[in-house]
């Protein structure tokens, strides 16, 4: 974990309301994917906006985002050569064990970035099917990225691209007719994660989800963004997760 | 190199910059990034005798220049802290500031004979605007201000006590000396200031809890005005803080009365603001041939005068 000095190299548009930025760091970083990062925007903006990483690669890192609020809004108006300070990388990330082969990634929404950085780190060495869900077409982003994957299923709500169902549901779909995967991983909107989760328990899959909650610190140390855990105590998304097996989480 | 020392309650602080409550955990995660024996102090979340689980989500929200928080004293409890965190905290080398909170005055009073001589100092939250049960109740009249604080420093036989005050009352200074006649060793302030933030297109507060303490720069002109009210009305080192961004700012506050500081909110904006609101504060006195940074404490002179 370090507080970077970061220039934005690139910050475009990629889907309707959601922008890819890239940095350049002032030195190289390593991060795991499911990693995330804390990014100032400046002016009157006290907090920064923790978000996934997507991909880095030495000094280069590139985070997705959806403009959502003022901070996002602001985040979109800066341009290339436009500087800001990032800590990075924090979380947990996601861990996959050797023996695990046959991974399914099921994504939503913004969700879908930090599954992007799975598919970078072990897209080579494992067989990766990815379930992607988004509202319509218009939303559709990453897809050079999943394609990449060994399978790629995407869908929409809509039907404008993809069948019309949610990621949960095409996933469901694949597994009925037998093609289960070792792990799951998973990040989206909580009403599409506690379909899975009752999925996955059901099935007596081994799944791990990614979550999302409004940050102070990002660091662990504000208690600002806990989660419910089954076991009546609270975690904290940033330094206990942001990835959480699901069984040990309430959604 | 100016001298940075200051003294409170008899004990020698590095430097008068201190970590506020609830920004900062027991300061392991912080200490990831920098040495946090460098600073002045820290003082704890806030401690309550059995565990908490706090306020449900969500507990943050941003408006211009300020933040809004309810967490709600989520803690591990006293004895936790004792257990696993004490020890490592003091062995940084920083002055140690226990904030306690507690329903009833017996809370407070058991509270601090159990923490008595285990830490530098202890700080009484008597105004955490979270909770219905963290003490705020405590915090508004005189009268209870001084009676929760003739409870806790009856308690404390070698810890000194310091006074946390609310801005949520009718006069700050009536409170800093209802904290003075029960026996605190020094107060802190400003705690937070009630406000509200509205998600226009859910027609809900964002926070879970409606209303949350406001933090951050913009409070700071409030905060130094209360810490002036507060420092003329009391004999006793008055602690300064509300909306600290940098060494400047640190320097109003010591200015209008204030012996050290406390950094909170800023530490989420850039989590280095109280080593470089140190390294500010030598710089700027060095600028300023000042020797010891203890004689800018109120050193303000008012218009007209």
């Amino acid at each position: 974990m370090k507080d970077y000095l970061a220039t934005i190299v690139k910050n475009e548009k990629i889907a309707e309301n959601i922008y890819a930025v890239t940095f350049l760091l002032e030195e190289d970083c390593k991060a795991r994917c499911g990693q995330f990062g804390n990014i100032s925007v400046g002016g009157t903006h006290l907090l920064r906006r923790p978000i996934a990483i997507c991909k880095v690669e030495g000094r280069e890192v590139t985070f997705c985002y959806q403009v959502k609020g003022e901070g996002t809004q602001k985040l979109k108006t800066m341009g290339a050569g436009m500087r800001s300070r990032i800590l990075l990388p924090l979380g947990n990330g996601f861990y996959i064990p050797e023996n695990e082969q046959k991974i399914a990634l099921v994504g939503g929404g913004v969700g879908v970035f930090p599954l992007i950085s799975v598919l970078r780190e072990y897209g080579k060495t494992k067989e990766i099917s990815a379930y992607i869900g988004y509202r319509n077409q218009g939303a559709v982003c990453g897809v050079e990225e999943f394609e990449k994957a060994t399978k790629f299923i995407a869908v929409t709500d809509d039907g404008s691209y993809g069948e019309k169902m949610n990621a949960v549901q095409a996933f469901a779909k694949d597994l009925a007719m037998g093609n289960r995967p070792d792990v799951v991983l998973a990040c989206g909107p909580t009403p599409m994660l506690r379909a899975l989760k009752a999925l996955v328990e059901a099935e007596n899959l081994p799944c791990y989800v990614s979550l999302e909650e409004r940050m102070g610190c990002g660091i662990g140390a504000c208690l600002v963004c806990v989660c419910d855990m089954t076991n009546g105590q609270k975690a904290r998304v940033c330094k206990d997760g942001p990835v959480f097996n699901v069984k040990e989480v309430v959604l | 190199m100016a001298n940075l020392s200051v003294k409170l309650c008899g004990i020698e602080l590095k430097n008068p910059v201190i970590a506020a409550s609830g920004t900062f955990g027991f300061g392991r995660e912080f200490n990831e990034l920098y040495d946090i024996g460098e600073i002045g102090g820290v003082s704890t979340k806030g401690l309550t005798l059995e565990p908490r689980l706090g306020n449900p989500v969500p507990r943050i929200a941003e408006s211009r220049g300020v933040i809004l928080n309810a967490v709600g004293l989520q803690n591990p409890g006293v004895e936790h802290f004792i257990e696993h965190d004490l020890e490592w905290l003091k062995s940084t080398g920083t002055c140690v500031i226990a904030n306690v909170a507690g329903k009833t005055l017996e809370d407070y009073e058991r509270i601090c004979a159990r923490l008595d001589g285990l830490v530098d100092m202890i700080e009484l939250n008597i105004s955490c605007p979270n909770v219905k049960s963290g003490g705020m109740a405590f915090g508004i009249q005189p009268k209870s201000v001084e009676e929760v604080t003739r409870y806790a420093s009856s308690a404390l036989k070698r810890t000194p006590l310091i006074v946390k005050l609310s801005p949520n009352v009718e006069s700050i200074a009536e409170n800093a000396k209802a904290a003075e006649r029960g026996g605190a060793s020094a107060i802190s302030l400003i705690n937070t200031l009630t406000g509200m933030a509205i998600d226009i297109e859910r027609r809900r507060p964002i926070i879970a809890n409606n209303t949350g303490g406001v933090s951050g720069a913009g409070v700071k002109p409030i905060a130094v005005r209360m810490v002036y009210e507060a420092s003329q009305a009391v004999q006793i080192p008055v602690i300064g803080m509300g909306g600290i961004t940098c060494a400047e700012d640190a320097i109003e506050f010591l200015m209008a009365g204030a012996t050290a500081v406390q950094v909170g909110t800023a530490n989420f904006t850039d989590p280095y603001a109280m080593p470089k609101i140190i390294q500010g504060l030598n710089d700027w006195c060095d600028r300023h041939n000042i020797k010891n940074v203890s004689e800018l404490t109120g050193t303000l002179t008012l218009n007209g005068r």
